[in-house]
């Protein structure tokens, strides 16, 4: 039997009395893109850091290929934080890319993508510099590889990041709006990245603003709202046909700001 | 450790701290005099007082306390001055806090927004109205942390005119240390009077902070 | 300044300002090693080693140095510390500086965006990793300037060592004064070396510190 490559089943994650995310079952099969919207402050991001466990989430379950990440059950189904080195082989197979690149600055972008070849996979240097370089090339960066990051444009300082997390070969990818902090002329070359990707068939849960690039790249499109997921389907169906009014109200203010 | 011995030698200590007090705040206040003048002429757009104002930091803070009270000290001496110890350890403290405390007022005034004094000028304030109401009361107020701290550290630097035989905190625990051959006792007594002032002084300088509403930005 | 009872003196000088740099290189190294472990220990869950090291650092310093030494050369005898004069103005200028080293060194933790250390481990870096090749060069790069601060403060501070009678410059200069009467002088030229010192470090100090921010520099 082959498992999903992330199931969420009744999710819940409170931030002292707020609570954030309130019984999230989500799924993602492999090689599936699934892109994540919704309003500011609906708990998009919180959602996507439980997946690995960079939040801890307080109920339900979230599996990665079948198995539970962050927490231990015992046999009574009481729950134990997991072992922080299983956490981390498992959080290997997980590339995230962030909102604000979180580039280290004191390491050229080639530097960036060989740390964690090295340090987490083993790699011997010349073999890991390689890699890199490799990877730098295929985001376009040859060229950049011993810039640091101050000297790049936001654009290419998210495209290091995504070489970074896809030097690590992850199963899965999750991004939190790759391109929120980049300018308008710098948005394309992310997102053309990102498609690529997704041709090769990667795993991917994409929390984006980006509607046009969502209704483009996504096999399904996951609508959370207060921290539920309300509506969720083929992007043609929510984007177009959904029922729910908080969806259709989401989308019209969009389509107004985005109008001349 | 007895502390029992030391029980007769409490309100000595009590004076010694009142001492140390005098001597800092008397260096504070002098200090702060100097230290305006200081700023004033570092910022006063004259190329020979800047650069006047510029070497005064630099060689006040560049040599140590010690040497300076102890140069300040010899050099009374040979001018045959009667009271060189007091004068020269008010002196000291004076002359090395102005240094500090011109850099103090310096960065006060720069972080004082810019468009503030605009503002006044636009509003069409005289230079001396503009100084006295609008920049001056903001950057005290901004200066207020640094201060205390400065006063701290000025306390902590006038145990060093025990040198010149000065009775105050540090000179009296020596004191108490030779006559009770107890001085293990007599330094720790010492040190935690010293605790005892700055920790008021910090506490102090947080609710001063508070009142001004500096830590709300 | 009279040239003949410096070139007599010149030896004991000499080996004066030997001492006081030594003194202070190993002061401030251990210094920033037990400033350092004090910061990390900060930064670790336990509540109580939290306290102890907070009531560590505000003793060092709220008193003044001055004391510390006392209670550390004089005092230490009656509870079985027995040091010479150096090594208790090595290990003096150690602890006193390492309380201000600690705060810097934690403030350079704090500096680190939380975002970075987040990358760390979304990749699977282990914490000393983490620790080692993130946290720590980040953090020195916030922490250089006050560090450079610091260490010229207890450059100054070695002076104070002569109390205890240290044999650095400072109490050969005054052993040179009291034998010759040229106190006037020999202070004077005391003055003189410091500012030239503190000027000299604070230099190589903004140089060391551009070089390591040298990334940082702004972007084309
Ligand atoms: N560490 C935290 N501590 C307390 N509250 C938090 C924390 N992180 C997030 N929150 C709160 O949780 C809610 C959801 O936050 P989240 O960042 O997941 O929203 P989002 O959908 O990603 O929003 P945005 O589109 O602005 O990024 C918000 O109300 C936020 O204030
Ligand atoms: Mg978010």
């Amino acid at each position: 039997m082959t498992h999903p490559m992330i199931a969420m089943r009744a999710v819940g994650k409170s931030f002292g009395a707020h609570q954030v995310l309130r019984g999230v079952d989500l799924e993602v099969q492999r090689s599936e893109v699934v892109c994540l919207i919704g309003p500011s402050g609906s708990g998009k991001s919180t959602l996507l850091r439980c997946v690995n466990f960079l939040e801890s989430y307080d109920e339900g379950e979230v599996r990665i290929e079948g198995e539970l990440i962050g927490w231990d059950l015992d046999k009574e189904g009481e729950r134990r934080l997991m072992a922080p080195r299983r956490l981390r082989e498992m959080r290997r197979e997980i590339g995230m890319v962030f909102q604000h690149f979180n580039l280290w600055p004191h390491m050229t972008a080639l530097q960036n993508v060989v740390e964690p070849l090295v340090r987490v996979r083993g790699l011997k240097k010349d073999e890991a510099t390689g890699r890199a370089a490799a990877m730098l090339a295929r985001v376009g960066l040859a060229e950049k590889a011993h810039a640091h990051p101050q000297r790049l444009s936001g654009g290419q300082q998210q495209r290091v990041a995504i070489a970074r997390a896809l030097a690590m070969q992850p199963r899965l990818m999750l991004f939190d709006e790759p391109t929120s902090a980049l300018d308008p002329e710098l948005v394309g070359e992310v997102l053309e990245v990102i498609r690529a990707l997704a041709a090769d068939g990667m795993t991917m849960l994409i929390v984006t603003h980006e509607m046009g690039f969502a209704a483009h790249v996504a096999n399904r499109i996951a609508f959370i709202d207060g921290g539920r997921i309300v509506d969720e389907g083929a992007p043609r169906r929510v984007f177009h046909e959904s029922a729910e009014p908080r969806v259709r109200q989401f989308l019209q203010t969009y389509h107004d700001r985005n109008a001349f | 450790m007895r502390f029992s011995v030391l029980f007769h030698s409490f309100g000595y200590l009590t004076q010694a701290a009142g001492v140390t007090l005098a001597l800092s705040l008397a260096g504070i206040a002098l200090g702060f005099v100097l230290g305006t003048l200081v700023c004033v002429a570092r910022l006063s757009g004259r190329r020979w007082l800047e650069r006047l104002g510029g070497a005064y930091v630099s060689v006040f803070r560049g040599v140590p306390l010690l040497v300076l009270l102890l140069f300040l000290y010899y050099f009374l001496a040979t001018l045959g001055l009667d009271v060189p110890a007091l004068v020269a350890a008010i002196g000291g403290l004076r002359l090395s806090s102005g240094a500090y405390q011109a850099e103090i007022l310096r960065g006060a005034l720069n972080a004082v927004p810019r468009g503030q004094g605009e503002a006044a000028t636009a509003l069409g304030y005289a230079a001396f109205d503009r100084w006295r109401l609008i920049l001056l009361p903001q950057a005290l107020r901004i200066s207020i942390p640094p201060m205390i701290n400065e006063f701290i550290l000025l306390i902590k630097a006038s145990s060093l005119v025990s040198v010149v035989g000065i009775a105050e905190l540090t000179r009296v625990s020596m004191n108490i240390a030779a006559m009770t051959y107890r001085p293990l006792e007599a330094y720790v007594a010492g040190g935690l009077f010293y605790l005892a002032i700055n920790l008021s002084l910090a506490g102090l300088g947080g609710l001063a902070e508070r009142r001004a509403g500096i830590g709300a930005r | 300044m009279n040239g003949d009872v410096l070139l007599r003196y010149a030896p004991a000088l000499l080996g004066g300002f030997g001492v006081t740099i030594a003194c202070w290189a190993a002061g401030s190294a251990l210094g920033l090693a037990i400033g350092f472990a004090v910061a990390l220990g900060a930064g670790a869950p336990s509540r109580a080693l939290k306290g102890l090291l907070r009531v560590y650092v505000e003793i060092l310093r709220g008193t003044p140095f001055l004391m510390q030494l006392f209670i550390l050369y004089a005092g230490g005898p009656s509870i079985g510390l027995k040091l010479s004069a150096t090594a208790a103005g090595v290990v003096g200028l150690g602890l006193y500086s390492s309380a201000y080293f600690s705060e810097i060194f934690r403030a350079g933790f704090a500096a680190v965006p939380r975002g970075l250390i987040e990358a760390a481990m979304s990749v699977g870096m282990a914490p000393g990793d983490i620790l080692a090749r993130v946290r720590l060069p980040i953090a020195l790069v916030a922490a250089a300037p006050p560090i450079v601060n610091t260490l010229i403060v207890m450059s100054k501070e070695t002076v104070v060592l002569s109390i205890i009678t240290v044999p650095e410059l400072m109490y050969q200069m005054q052993t040179m004064a009291a034998e010759t009467f040229t106190a006037f002088d020999a202070i004077f030229a005391m003055a003189v070396f410091y500012w030239c010192l503190v000027e000299v470090v604070s230099r190589l100090g903004r140089r060391v510190e551009d070089r390591a921010t040298a990334f940082l520099a702004s972007r084309p």
